[in-house]
C-alpha cells in the first residue's frame, strides 16, 4: 500500500463560546508556529486480528557518527502507541537494550532482519526473546535539526523591572524512517517515513511570547499514527 | 560585629566573587552509571582479574588551552571497575579480584588465567572544541591475559607481570557519544557519553574475544571454546572511529 499524506498545523481561532479552560487550550494553538508534515508508507502483510499478546519494541538507530535517534522521541511513539490501542504491549527501549546487552548496542545492533537468526545462535538470547514474546521490531532512524535562525532580541533589568524587546526566529526540520522486522519470519514487512518542518517565532514587547512549531511532536504522532494504523485491530 | 547595609553588602560581595571563582574553576566528572550484565553464554573458566592502580584510579585532567575554555578533569576509574566487574562477572563461569601477591598465591590452583585491563589513551571532544553538538569520548584498553605464573609482585607492592608468560596481549578502542540536550550541562553530557563509551567497550570486549588468535588457540587448550554469532557482530562497520579528529587528552 503506498500513501501520501500532506496536513499542515495554522493558526487559526475558533469562535465558539467556551469556558476558561478551552480559551487556555485555545490560546496554546493560537500560539503554535505551522508545522507541515509529509508521511510516506509502505507496508505489507498486516496483523489483521492484531498482535494478541505478543509484544512490540521500537528502537532508534544511533550508529551513525553525526546523528542519533533521540531517546524520548522513541518514547513519544511507544505512548502514541498505547494511548491508542492499549492492548499493544510496547516494550520500553532503554529496558529492553540493557536486557539484551550488548547485542542491541550500537556496535552490535542488526542492521539487517537476516541477524536475527544468528543472534539466536546464542541460547541465552533465544530464551529471552521467547520470554518477551516479541512479534515486532521496528527501528526507527532520523533525527530532528534545526534549519535557520535569524533575529535579535536584548533583554534588561532596571529598578522599576525587567523587559525584553527584539524579534528571534528559527526553524526546525524533522526526518524519520520506521522499518518494521517481523521477528517470526525474519523479514521487513514495512517502511514508513514523516518529514516535518516548521517556524518558529519569539516577538517579545516587555514579555517574549514563544511561538513554538512542534515539529517533532508532529512527526511523533504522524509515525505514532501510521504504526498505530498497522498494528492495531481495531482501527 | 557588621549590620545593616555594610553587611548586605559584603555578603553580595562575596556571592559574587564566589560565582566567579566557580565559573573559573575547573568542571570535573566522576563518572557513574548503571552497567548491565551481558547476556550470553558463560565460558567456562575462573580468571583472576588484576586492575591496577592507575586503573582503579584512572582520570585525566585537560587544562584548558585559552581563556574561553576551562580545565576538565574526568575520573572513569570508579566506573571502569565496577563496569568490568559486571561483563567479565557475566562472560565467565567466575572472577576473582587479585590486588596483591598473597591472594593470587590463595587462589591460584583455582584459576585458569589472570588477565589484566590497562585503559591506554582516553579522549574526550565537547561542542566548544569542534563546533559540532555532540559530545565524544574514545577509549583505547590493553588487555593481557597471563598465566598465574607470571604475576609477580614490585617493591611497591604493585603487582607486575612476565611478558614472556603472557597468554594473549591485545588492544580495543571504544567510542561513545552524547548529542547536546536542553537544560543538559556540559558535565552530565561528558558522564553520559562515557557510560556509552564504556558500554561499547563492553560490546567490542564480549564480541572479540572469542576471536583474538592468541585466546583461540589457548581456549582450545582448555577445551573452553564458546560459540560466539560472528555475524551479529558489526565490527568496525558501526562508525566508531579508531581515533577522532581534534580530541583533547
Amino acid at each position: 500500500m503506498n500513501r501520501t499524506l500532506t496536513t499542515s498545523r495554522h493558526p487559526t481561532g475558533n469562535r465558539r463560546s467556551l469556558g476558561y479552560g478551552s480559551a487556555l487550550v485555545l490560546l496554546f494553538l493560537f500560539l503554535q508556529g505551522c508545522v507541515t508534515a509529509t508521511v510516506d508508507e509502505m507496508t505489507f502483510l498486516e496483523p489483521t486480528e492484531g498482535i494478541g499478546d505478543s509484544s512490540v519494541v521500537i528502537l532508534g538507530r544511533r550508529h551513525a557518527p553525526d546523528y542519533e535517534t533521540e531517546f524520548d522521541f522513541i518514547e513519544c511513539i511507544g505512548d502514541h502507541i498505547r494511548r491508542g490501542d492499549n492492548s499493544i504491549t510496547v516494550l520500553h527501549e532503554l529496558e529492553f537494550i540493557n536486557m539484551m546487552y550488548p547485542w542491541f548496542e550500537p556496535r552490535t545492533a542488526p542492521l539487517r532482519p537476516q541477524d536475527i537468526d544468528r543472534l539466536l545462535m546464542q541460547e541465552p538470547v533465544a530464551n529471552q526473546f521467547t520470554d518477551i514474546k516479541l512479534e515486532y521490531m521496528i527501528w526507527i532512524d532520523g533525527s530532528t535539526i534545526e534549519t535557520n535562525s535569524s533575529g535579535s532580541m536584548t533583554c534588561g533589568v532596571g529598578p522599576g523591572g525587567a523587559g525584553c524587546f527584539g524579534f528571534g526566529t528559527w526553524g526546525n526540520a524533522s526526518d524519520y524512517e520506521a522499518t518494521i522486522w517481523d521477528f517470526t519470519d525474519q523479514t521487513e514487512v514495512g517502511r514508513i517515513s514523516a518529514n516535518t518542518s516548521g517556524q518558529s517565532y519569539m516577538p517579545a514587547v516587555v514579555v517574549p511570547i514563544p511561538i513554538i512549531a512542534p515539529v517533532q511532536g508532529t512527526a511523533c504522532d504522524s509515525l505514532g499514527d501510521q504504526l498505530l494504523d498497522y498494528l492495531s485491530a481495531t482501527r | 560585629m557588621i549590620s545593616g547595609p555594610n553587611r548586605t553588602i559584603r555578603l553580595t560581595a562575596a556571592a559574587a566573587v564566589a560565582l566567579f571563582l566557580a565559573a573559573c574553576g575547573a568542571k570535573q566528572v566522576v563518572v557513574q552509571g548503571n552497567f548491565p550484565k551481558p547476556l550470553m553464554e558463560q565460558t567456562p573458566l575462573t580468571l583472576g582479574v588484576v586492575y591496577t592502580e592507575s586503573f582503579a584510579n584512572h582520570e585525566i585532567y585537560d587544562e584548558a588551552a585559552g581563556r574561553e575554555e576551562t580545565d576538565w578533569l574526568v575520573k572513569t576509574g570508579d566506573a571502569q571497575v565496577e563496569f568490568w566487574d559486571t561483563l567479565l562477572g557475566g562472560m565467565f563461569t567466575n572472577i576473582v579480584h587479585i590486588d596483591s601477591h598473597d591472594a593470587l598465591h590463595a587462589v591460584e590452583q583455582d584459576i585458569d588465567a589472570v588477565i589484566i585491563p590497562y585503559v591506554e589513551d582516553l579522549q574526550y571532544t565537547i561542542p566548544l572544541h569542534t563546533n559540532v553538538k555532540v559530545y565524544e569520548i574514545w577509549m583505547k584498553y590493553r588487555f593481557r591475559l597471563v598465566t598465574t605464573d607470571a604475576i609477580h609482585e614490585h617493591s611497591d607492592g604493585e603487582l607486575t607481570y612476565d611478558p614472556n608468560q603472557s597468554i594473549a596481549d591485545w588492544t580495543l578502542s571504544a567510542y561513545g557519544k552524547t548529542p547536546t540536550a536542553f537544560l543538559q550541562s556540559d558535565e552530565e553530557a561528558v558522564n553520559l557519553a562515557a557510560v556509552v563509551a564504556l558500554r561499547d567497550a563492553g560490546a567490542n570486549f564480549a564480541t572479540s574475544f572469542h576471536r583474538v588468535p592468541a585466546v583461540i588457540e589457548w581456549l582450545e587448550t582448555r577445551n573452553a571454546i564458546t560459540e560466539v554469532p560472528a555475524a551479529a557482530l558489526n565490527g568496525d562497520s558501526s562508525g566508531t572511529p579508531d581515533e577522532p579528529e581534534g580530541a583533547s587528552s
